[in-house]
């Protein structure tokens, strides 16, 4: 029940912003609020004031899977660098399983002798690798399609990255010829690590014109030692 | 202007970006306000596990619901705090905590005379820190324990073991206090 007087009604909105008032009550409450605007901008009023409240308190540290979480609930695209780095178990053990079915369905791999893999995968599609990369033991890298390509855009070029930390952030490998394999020297590659980031982006032509992806992630996976 | 008034009108600006569909904008709001929120989430939860899964919930509603914030009605903060803080009300009643619970403002010092006086500050954060300093401590406790643990009036008559009609009593006439000091 509103009450008539306005004082009444101004403790009214007090409780109700702070918590006090819940069930039918707080509803009658709330379809008031939505009816006279005098009383909704007093409940503004209440709720601006106690952020100062909530100000006092000391900030929590974020769980560093809960980022990861939202977007994917979300549908966010969380730049590559920032939210995938952070690799999961899960993450890791699609990866792994997935090179074992590519061992399995190309056979052994020959020399040089490959100290690390990568299969790379469209974002959200873990059961279809798109790209394998083989690092040799003389540092070399090798980027291999493993399904026909999609047609691109004539005005785009699809770039090579990888993230080996992320205070240093994504480092271009250069550009890639979709469907085509490359090779990359090991000076050009720098050092690989287990778990070293890899991804494939569609840039404008001639490539980002930042130091960093700017374009949606086609391929993406992580170096798996062997 | 100082990095809180800085901050909080970045996050105006960063929900309204949201309600662009900018999802990078998305991702700097929830650094900037999710750890606070968390703070508070679980003091409301009680739950380490139930916070983090309210502040998901909530941060969903944020970017879908984005469009509706309107800034000329209050602060991108007031709106995603209301919308955690009743979130968790309807949803996530806490159980009934140790008295003796720490709050915010416990080891603040009761006023002198004349306490309920109206506050001079122009930011209206500071201005209710500061009236709330300025209340009577057996006022203050109960309203803290509201805000912060979401408590009824039931609840806080139990766990103060005060009976109930003290307690409303007490929370009126703090919160007639606060509006006076307030403006209001």
């Amino acid at each position: 029940m509103i009450p008539d007087n306005q004082e009444e009604q101004r403790l009214l909105i007090a409780e109700y912003v702070l918590g006090l008032h819940r069930g039918e009550q707080a509803v009658e409450i709330e379809r008031w609020l939505a009816e006279d605007e005098q009383a909704a901008r007093q409940a503004a009023y209440w709720r601006e004031h106690w952020v100062g409240a909530a100000e006092l308190l000391e900030p929590a540290r974020l769980p560093p899977g809960l980022w990861r979480r939202l977007a994917r609930e979300t549908g966010i695209a969380v730049p590559w660098w920032r939210g995938l780095w952070q690799s999961t178990p899960t993450w890791r053990f699609a990866s792994a399983a997935l090179l074992v079915a590519l061992v399995l369905a190309v056979g052994p791999l020959r020399q040089p002798a490959p100290i690390y893999t990568v299969v790379l995968q469209a974002p959200g599609e873990a059961a279809q690798p798109g790209w394998r990369i083989t690092v040799s033991d003389n540092g070399d890298l090798q980027l291999t399609p493993l399904v026909q390509q999609a047609d691109y855009r004539a005005d785009r070029s699809v770039q090579f990255w990888t993230l080996e930390n992320n205070a240093k952030g994504p480092r271009s490998l250069g550009l890639v010829e979709p469907g085509r394999s490359l090779v990359i020297p090991a000076e050009q590659v720098g050092g690989v690590e287990s778990g070293q980031l890899f991804e494939l982006t569609l840039e404008p032509p001639g490539g980002s014109p930042e130091p960093r992806p700017t374009g949606p992630v086609l391929f993406i996976g992580r170096a798996v030692a062997l | 202007m100082d990095e809180s008034n800085h901050e909080l009108e970045q996050a105006t600006v960063l929900l309204l970006a949201c309600a662009r569909g900018d999802g990078t904008a998305f991702q700097r709001l929830y650094r900037l306000e999710a750890p606070r929120m968390l703070a508070l989430a679980r003091r409301l939860t009680g739950d380490p596990g139930l916070a983090e899964e309210a502040l998901q919930d909530t941060f969903v509603q944020v970017w879908r619901n984005a469009v509706r914030f309107r800034p000329e009605k209050g602060s991108a903060r007031a709106w995603l705090y209301a919308l955690l803080r009743y979130r968790l009300i309807n949803q996530h009643r806490r159980a009934r905590r140790d008295e003796a619970e720490a709050l915010p403002g416990d080891d603040w010092p009761d006023p002198e005379p004349n306490p309920e006086q109206c506050s001079m500050q122009s930011d209206q954060r500071r201005a209710m820190q500061e009236c709330l300093r300025g209340l009577q401590g057996d006022r203050r406790r109960p309203i803290l324990m509201a805000f912060y643990h979401g408590f009824t009036y039931e609840q806080i008559a139990e766990t103060l073991a005060v009976p109930l009609g003290t307690i409303k009593s007490r929370v009126r006439t703090g919160l007639k206090g606060l509006q006076e000091c307030l403006r209001l």
